[in-house]
């Protein structure tokens, strides 16, 4: 197989108090793809992107980015190297404003070094002014330059997804793992959101992995789907093929109630 | 004694800056970063007997005894900090405590080293008045001895010579500390406090920050251990309770945590109000014989711990905005 | 050397004791507020002097002088719930605390300067011994096994038997489904308080009478001891801190055994225990008995 994978799941599980939250799950993830992962509420889908960006470490298999092993690092050297995740309950930082929530994440900051300020304050200063025209070009992408100055607890629930989206996006990703970006959303800026992955897509290349819940925008942004159902995945196809796919059905509809019983599963909330 | 009386002032204003220094290095760690340390005093008991045994026991000079004590406390913070910084705040709010209490207990019982209960002059035995002092006070007098001849030995003494050091010394490091705070370094630590998991997502080393911030805390309390020392010339155990970690959160409250220049305001308002009662000379407090001051002190002090952060914790010169937004 | 062992298992029985019946209340009060109540230590002083009082002002016997402190010290703590901690629990756990710490410095500075900085004893003799075999007891002594021997039954039997104190159990262990089961909780948070507040009472008072002498300081070095009793039992878990604060007291007296490779040097005690709390909170948070909690 000749396909250039960013991404590479190696039967990985993980378990918390002997409950196997990800169970021997494998997939990939092909490089300028859009790929969607999917599966009913207690499937391991968030467990999975917390083992992939490094908030969790798996039990057993191998996680590859870029070829390169990336399960059991730190999650700051994952999203260093490239791989960035949002979380499914936006995390701002509450008394930053949303501008300086922006700047954190721009990379290769070296006023970030203790003492740096002090030692090399031209440099600092000079990289300071790049990272905020960075930052507000961002923020004009997805819609916030008015609230620039306002401190991030005051956004609304979906400012906050914007802002998260916003954030991983100046890191200057190459893969991008969203965590229901757009729960919350209205419409007119989901529909904004997904024009913003398309296009991240075809001029930079960024490949996104996203768990989402709205079927329709799913099946219609992405290239590819991967399904989860009680910690492994259960298929992997086109879209077309997954909501044919009975095995897929039947996860979503063959118990009676969708939810799982509170306890009979471990979901940690990143 | 009288109210307006300058010597009595001049030691209050020294001890002011000096908690100043002191609350500095809790600012860093807890206002800053969001990591509350209620060990603190650790650093300043460990700097001082770390100094003290040097010179007294060892004679060693003071410039590197002085060295010794602050690396004494740095390595007492790394020993603890290390495993305890992936700690929730509220367990690492009792494992700091808990640290700082072994160290004094320590202290108190480990007495060939350190004099026991007796403190800095027990070092030698107890038959032995033990001095670490000397030096500093023969680095302090030529000064103090010239200071007399411009301004007359109505306004200089040694605790004015004191003064201007540890304010000189103090405006230094706020503006060092304040550059830092305000750059990226500082963005960092703030974005730590609201949300590690997101500053870990963007790619920062959280815990490689937050050693940084233990070990620039440990600096800190550990200078301002080293010139209370110096100042009053002796210490014991006594002078390292958990009370005075709490005399730093004080200042914190009084002043404000949101802004690092309300730092020296509220080590002044302290300052003077734990020395102000004194003062209270009137009825019904005159009741109180002045043995008894020591416990109107503490009272006060507990008092205004509970008031202030009921209802206004963010301090008299604080920002209510930002606190607002929990 | 056996009957060294003797005389400490004992002496190790009544301070543990102390930490068990004290740390039973604390770890309730803990688990379900959320708290780490720094003038703990201080309402054992509070109960220690209320009994005094009555003990010597009034010439009562140490039953009613015990239980007046501890009715004393239940109803200051309920006063403390509804004024400081009730109040103010949004603050969060830091805030909290630092309230906890200034009311810890404001009552035990009232007792001192109220109360007098004069050391206190109960009316019972200090310089009588009891001697049993091999165990040498002071009548203070005698008297604080009599309480335990008596009281941690009962407390036990409270807490598995009776309607509340199942009901604080269960909030104290999960306080989520505790509510989902129908349990109000504010009633319990009150209930816990009036049972924490008056063990501390008790324990104050157990504790003056094992020392035989006591001052306002008397809660000092007993709050991080108990603070370790409960965090080794298990935040939250009544019978883990019953077990966490007899081992603890045990471990602490029989450390000093001479057998031992000649035995911790007894004014080393207390570290012993500092050591247990600071290793417990770095690998195992959650206590001997204590849920892991996810974050």
């Amino acid at each position: 197989m000749t396909t250039d994978h960013i991404l590479q799941v190696r039967g990985v599980s993980k378990s918390f108090d002997g409950i196997r939250a990800v169970n021997e799950a494998s997939f990939e993830v092909e490089r300028g793809s859009i790929t969607g992962l999917i599966g009913p509420n207690g499937a391991g889908k968030t467990t999975m992107f917390n083992l992939v960006s490094g908030f969790l470490r798996p039990n057993r298999g191998t996680i590859l980015f870029d070829g390169q092993r990336i399960d059991g690092r730190a999650g700051h050297v994952i999203a260093r190297a490239g791989l960035v995740r949002t979380f499914q309950i936006p995390r701002v930082l509450t008394r930053l404003t949303v501008l300086e929530n922006m700047m954190l994440a721009a990379k290769h900051q070296p006023g970030e070094t203790f003492g740096a300020a002090l030692l090399m304050p031209g440099r600092v200063a000079k990289r300071e002014r790049q990272v905020r025209e960075q930052a507000i070009r961002l923020l004009e992408l997805i819609r916030l330059t008015r609230l620039a100055n306002d401190y991030a607890g005051t956004l609304s629930g979906g400012q906050r997804k914007l802002l998260e989206f916003g954030r991983a996006l100046m890191t200057e990703p190459r893969m991008v793992l969203l965590d229901e970006p757009m729960a919350g959303v209205n419409p007119a800026l989901a529909l904004q959101l997904l024009e913003h992955i398309l296009e991240l897509r075809a001029s930079e290349g960024t490949t996104f992995c996203v768990i989402e819940h709205d079927m329709e925008a799913v099946m219609a942004i992405s290239d590819r789907i991967v399904v989860m159902d009680e910690g492994t995945v259960i298929a992997v196809g086109l879209p077309e093929e997954i909501q044919k796919n009975e095995r897929v059905i039947d996860a979503y509809l063959g118990r009676s109630g969708e939810e799982p019983e509170p306890g009979s599963r471990l979901q940690v909330e990143s | 004694m009288a109210i307006f009386n300058l010597p009595f002032w001049t030691y209050v204003g020294v001890i002011a800056g000096i908690y100043t220094i002191f609350a500095l290095g809790l600012y860093v760690q807890d206002a800053l970063t969001g990591l509350p340390n209620f060990g603190h005093v650790a650093f300043m008991a460990l700097a001082a007997y770390g100094m003290a045994i040097l010179i007294i026991r060892l004679n060693v000079p003071l410039p590197i005894a002085a060295t010794g004590g602050v690396l004494a406390a740095v390595g007492f913070g790394l020993l603890l900090g290390i495993p305890s910084l992936r700690l929730r705040a509220d367990y690492l709010a009792i494992v700091t405590v808990a640290g700082s209490e072994m160290v004094r207990y320590l202290a108190l019982n480990l007495q060939d080293l350190t004099g026991g209960a007796l403190g800095s002059i027990g070092m030698l035995g107890p038959s032995n008045l033990a001095q670490y002092n000397t030096d500093w006070d023969n680095f302090l007098s030529p000064i103090t001895a010239t200071l007399t001849r411009l301004l007359g030995s109505g306004i200089a003494n040694r605790d004015f010579t004191m003064l201007l050091i540890v304010w000189l010394l103090t405006l230094v490091l706020m503006l060092l500390l304040w550059v830092m705070v305000r750059s990226p370094w500082g963005r960092v630590l703030r974005s730590i406090r609201e949300n590690e998991a997101a500053a870990e997502a963007v790619g920062k080393n959280v815990f490689g920050y937050k050693l940084q911030v233990l070990v620039l805390g440990a600096i800190l309390g550990a200078i301002a251990g080293l010139l209370l020392a110096w100042e009053i010339g002796v210490f014991s155990p006594d002078d390292y309770q958990p009370t005075v970690t709490f005399y730093a959160y004080l200042i914190l409250i009084l002043g404000g945590t949101t802004r690092l220049w309300a730092v020296p305001v509220g080590a002044v308002l302290f300052g003077i109000l734990y020395s102000g009662t004194r003062f209270l000379n009137f009825f019904p407090l005159s009741l109180i014989d002045s043995g008894d001051r020591a416990y109107l002190r503490l009272l006060i002090v507990g008092f205004l711990l509970i008031v202030l952060m009921a209802v206004r914790p963010q301090g008299l010169l604080g920002n209510r905005k930002e606190l607002l937004i929990q | 050397m056996f009957d060294q062992f003797v005389q400490l298992l004992v002496n190790g029985l009544i301070t543990g004791s102390i930490l068990a019946l004290t740390g039973v209340g604390a770890t309730l009060v803990f688990g379900i507020q959320r708290i780490a109540n720094f003038a703990h230590g201080d309402y054992m002083t509070v109960g220690a002097y209320v009994a005094f009082v009555v003990n010597v002002a009034f010439h009562q016997n140490l039953i009613v002088a015990a239980f007046c402190g501890m009715v004393a010290v239940a109803v200051f703590a309920v006063i403390a719930h509804y004024s400081l901690f009730r109040p103010l629990r949004g603050r969060g756990f830091v805030a909290i605390s630092i309230i906890s710490f200034g009311l810890s410095l404001l009552i035990r500075n009232l007792i001192f300067l109220f109360g007098g900085s004069a050391v206190r004893q109960y009316a019972v003799s200090q310089s009588a011994v009891y001697v049993i075999g091999f165990v040498r007891l002071s009548p203070g002594q005698a008297v604080a096994i009599a309480v335990a021997l008596v009281v941690a039954p009962l407390t036990a039997w409270f807490l598995a038997r009776t309607r509340v104190g199942k009901r604080m159990r269960a909030v104290a262990d999960n306080r989520d489904l505790a509510a989902v089961a129908g349990i109000d909780i504010e009633r319990i948070a009150v209930y816990v308080w009036i049972f924490a507040g008056a063990l501390a009472g008790l324990g104050g008072v157990m504790l003056g009478l094992e020392q035989g002498t006591f001052d306002p300081n008397l809660g000092v070095d007993p709050l991080f001891l108990i603070f370790t009793t409960v965090v080794l039992g298990g935040i939250g878990s009544a019978y883990g801190a019953l077990f966490a604060g007899f081992a603890l007291g045990l471990a602490m007296e029989l450390s000093t055994w001479q057998a031992l490779a000649g035995g911790l040097g007894s004014q080393y005690k207390p570290v012993l225990a500092f050591v247990v709390l600071i290793v417990i909170l770095l690998y195992r948070p959650q206590g001997l008995f204590g849920r892991a909690r996810v974050l």
